[in-house]
């Protein structure tokens, strides 16, 4: 076993990882897929019981210093305002993400020719669109063709239901003459590869006990399982290994006993996330690499984006069984997404509008703010919240500022004694001002959708930090970037990232549809040049 | 009532805590007016809190404590003998002068208490969970959309 090589090797069975072993599988090389995590049984999620608000708030937490899963690895985010969040297991962080699926637009792969900031990705959307197409495919995605912030595309299945909350935020966002439109959703609307329709369970963000919600490990992880690739879970990788000539030999991990093993490999595929894959290219140092793999740039870990989040909520006179629903995807605004330098900022963001608190977070919340209050009142003032809320995020794209980075920390290691990943991030001024034009335009839509109540959340919301990009930028100089066009390794050739670590900027919007996309490309192009791969 | 008897996990408050327990959640969750929420004393908040936060439960003694002693202190009586109104003006005063008085009582008797199914069924969300029934979302009018189909592409070409 020690002794056999496999022909991939990918570390990390998320959102990338999951999308690369599919497309690879049709080559029938031998692919193993090494996850640090287990996998999760739909069966046991918070929503099949009824005290699932108090169990999501524990056992799927957002936070894995928090939440503290065996699978988890501490991650020191004392030197940020934005705590970093992840899930790790056979489908990483999309066993929690809300689904929420809109694309990059065109102008985010130019931005530097744009707009005259940070660096223009070396492909475009042109390049990403079959590969966009392919995962909503693949996965199932629900949406309503014809929306005019982004290209011409059509979501395979129905759009989600807006419900009345929706049209009331519709009608708010016509009173101004503002861009909305139904979210793109990776969860189905119709049977969709043997699962179950979305039932309008709500909470998207515990796990989705229906199976509808396209998490990797329900959406790709059967397919990829079916066509010959073989899953390891609870394999932890502590490095990567090389050899004099400077190609990966292969991983040296910790099994689920916690024994140390090596698996040798022809190649490497990375796919474990914006800071767990600067995390393990930091780890693995050599004489030949003194500073961590594929990191002769100097750029592994810079550039971290992390797309800070603004929040309004708005309280309505009326019902709008806003409780109801999947959480994080109803409809959404691009009236802010392009330039507009009027604004005192460059590039833009996206406003999510996500559905109403569910019973015990209203009355917590309500508790907690003094709206709700003790005695003869509780239950009018409860009345006057639950079902009539409506929540904006507003997700502003993040420019990549080389300062903002994952280093290694010097104390802090996980379960197995490797060091864990220490953030270092600050705010730019440009973001500040984006929040701000954000945190003020959401208060104007929710007025004038016409809520009775509007509250600004302080941002950067704190625990917002679950989009994790830039770590191993992709470009074509080998000392401006990490990567090359096609996700290959400019020091190691028979390495590829494949996560969000390879984005040269954020765009504005949820980023997974954009990292699916981009690990569809990268194995395609892997495959198109199988015969001069390490060329 | 012996020492064990009042610290051991199985009977984690004694009779008067319980007395006073049960005069607070009322304070905090009294039942609705038509009737059909009931009162938080009436839900199984303690045990609940031994459940699933057993940890709190010697800061809760010494609140319900501070709540006797300040009732001795102030009416010469104890907290339970007190009339209605003389209660929840001591509780007013102790949680005006100490914002954080109860604060994890009050959190956690609103996380029971909106998982109970009389008040399920009562806030229109049913006795159950959200697996497997889930909920009906009416799909939205898509003629909405028409101003914005209207004005047309507003990406930049790139
Ligand atoms: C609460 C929450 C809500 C979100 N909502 C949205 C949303 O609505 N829309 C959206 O687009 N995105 C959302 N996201 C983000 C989305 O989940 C991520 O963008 C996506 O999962 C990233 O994919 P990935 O493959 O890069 O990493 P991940 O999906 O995080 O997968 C990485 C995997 O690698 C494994 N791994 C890491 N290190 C090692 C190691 N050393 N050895 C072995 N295995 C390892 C991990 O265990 C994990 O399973 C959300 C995230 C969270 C946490």
């Amino acid at each position: 076993m020690a002794d056999e090589v496999v022909d991939v090797l990918i570390v990390g069975a998320g959102a990338s990882g999951a999308a690369v072993a599919w497309s690879l599988a049709e080559t029938r090389m031998r692919i193993v897929c090494l996850e640090q995590g287990g996998w999760m049984n739909p069966a046991e999620y918070p929503s099949n019981g009824r005290d699932w608000e108090r169990r999501a708030a524990k056992e799927m937490q957002v936070s894995p210093n928090l939440r503290k899963r065996p699978a988890d690895y501490p991650i020191n985010d004392d030197d940020s305002p934005i705590a970093i969040l992840n899930f790790n297991a056979v489908g990483g962080s999309t066993i929690l993400y809300s689904a929420h699926f809109p694309r990059f637009h065109p102008s985010d792969f130019r931005v530097k020719s744009l707009d005259g900031v940070a660096d223009d990705w070396p492909i475009d959307y042109a390049t990403l669109e079959p590969f966009f197409a392919e995962n909503d495919n693949n996965i199932g995605v629900a949406g309503l063709a014809g929306d005019p912030a982004v290209p011409a595309h059509r979501p395979p299945l129905p759009h989600l239901p807006m419900g009345r909350m929706g049209e009331t935020m519709g009608r708010g966002f016509n009173k101004l003459g503002w861009h909305w439109w139904p979210s793109d959703s990776a969860i189905i609307t119709r049977p969709h590869n043997g699962r179950g329709q979305c039932l309008n369970l709500g909470p998207c963000n515990t796990g989705c006990a229906q199976g509808a919600k396209s998490s990797a490990d329900i959406a790709y992880w059967p397919m990829n399982e079916r066509a010959g690739v073989e899953l390891r879970t609870h394999c932890r990788v502590r490095e990567i290994t090389v050899d004099n000539r400077d190609m990966a030999t292969g991983v040296t991990y910790f099994d689920a006993d916690g024994n140390e093993r090596h698996q040798r490999a022809e190649v490497v595929v990375v796919a474990c996330n914006g800071v767990g894959t600067p995390r393990l290219l930091l780890n693995s140092t050599s004489a030949r690499f003194p500073n961590g793999l594929a990191n002769r740039s100097g750029l592994v870990g810079r550039n971290l984006m992390l797309h800070p989040w603004g929040a309004v909520a708005g309280y309505f006179d009326e019902p709008l069984g806003s409780n109801f629903g999947p959480q994080g995807c109803c409809i959404l605004s691009q009236e802010f997404y392009e330039t507009d330098t009027s604004r005192g900022f460059v590039r833009g963001y996206n406003m999510q509008i996500t559905r109403g608190g569910p019973p015990v977070g209203t009355a917590r919340g309500g508790i907690a703010h003094g709206t709700i209050p003790w005695g003869a009142g509780h239950h009018d003032a409860f009345d006057r919240l639950f079902g009539r809320n409506i929540h904006l995020g507003i997700c502003c794209e993040d420019l990549p500022e080389e300062h903002n980075r994952v280093t290694l920390d010097p104390e802090l290691t996980d379960s197995n004694g490797i060091p864990s990943p220490k953030i270092s991030y600050t705010l730019s001024e440009n973001s500040r001002r984006m929040l701000d034009h954000g945190l003020a335009r959401g208060a104007e839509a929710m007025e004038a959708a016409g809520a009775w109540k509007i509250q600004k959340a302080p941002s950067p919301i704190r625990m917002a930090g679950w989009h994790l990009l830039g770590t191993a930028r992709m470009g074509t100089d080998p000392e401006r970037s990490v990567v090359n066009e096609w996700g290959r390794s400019h020091d190691v050739r028979n390495l590829f990232i494949v996560d969000g670590s390879v984005f040269v900027t954020s765009g504005g919007v949820n980023p997974t549809t954009t990292i699916q996309a981009v690990a569809l490309y990268i194995a395609d192009s892997m495959k198109r040049r199988l015969a001069e791969l390490f060329d | 009532m012996t020492q064990t008897q009042i610290i051991g996990t199985d009977n984690p408050l004694n009779d008067d805590h319980r007395r006073i327990l049960a005069i607070v959640l009322d304070l905090i969750v009294p039942a609705s007016e038509d009737g059909q929420r009931p009162s938080a004393a009436d839900v199984d908040v303690l045990g609940y809190i031994r459940e699933t936060e057993g940890h709190t439960l010697d800061g809760l003694r010494a609140e319900l404590d501070q709540l006797d002693a300040e009732a001795f202190e102030s009416q010469g009586e104890a907290f339970a003998s007190l009339d209605p109104a003389t209660r929840q003006a001591l509780v007013d005063a102790v949680r005006e002068r100490e914002p954080h008085f109860m604060r994890t009582l009050a959190m956690q008797t609103v996380t029971c208490y909106y998982r109970d199914d009389r008040v399920l069924e009562a806030i229109g969300v049913g006795a159950r969970p959200p697996f497997p029934e889930g909920y009906e979302v009416p799909s939205g009018d898509l003629s909405l959309l028409e101003p914005v189909r209207r004005r047309g592409q507003i990406y930049r070409e790139a």
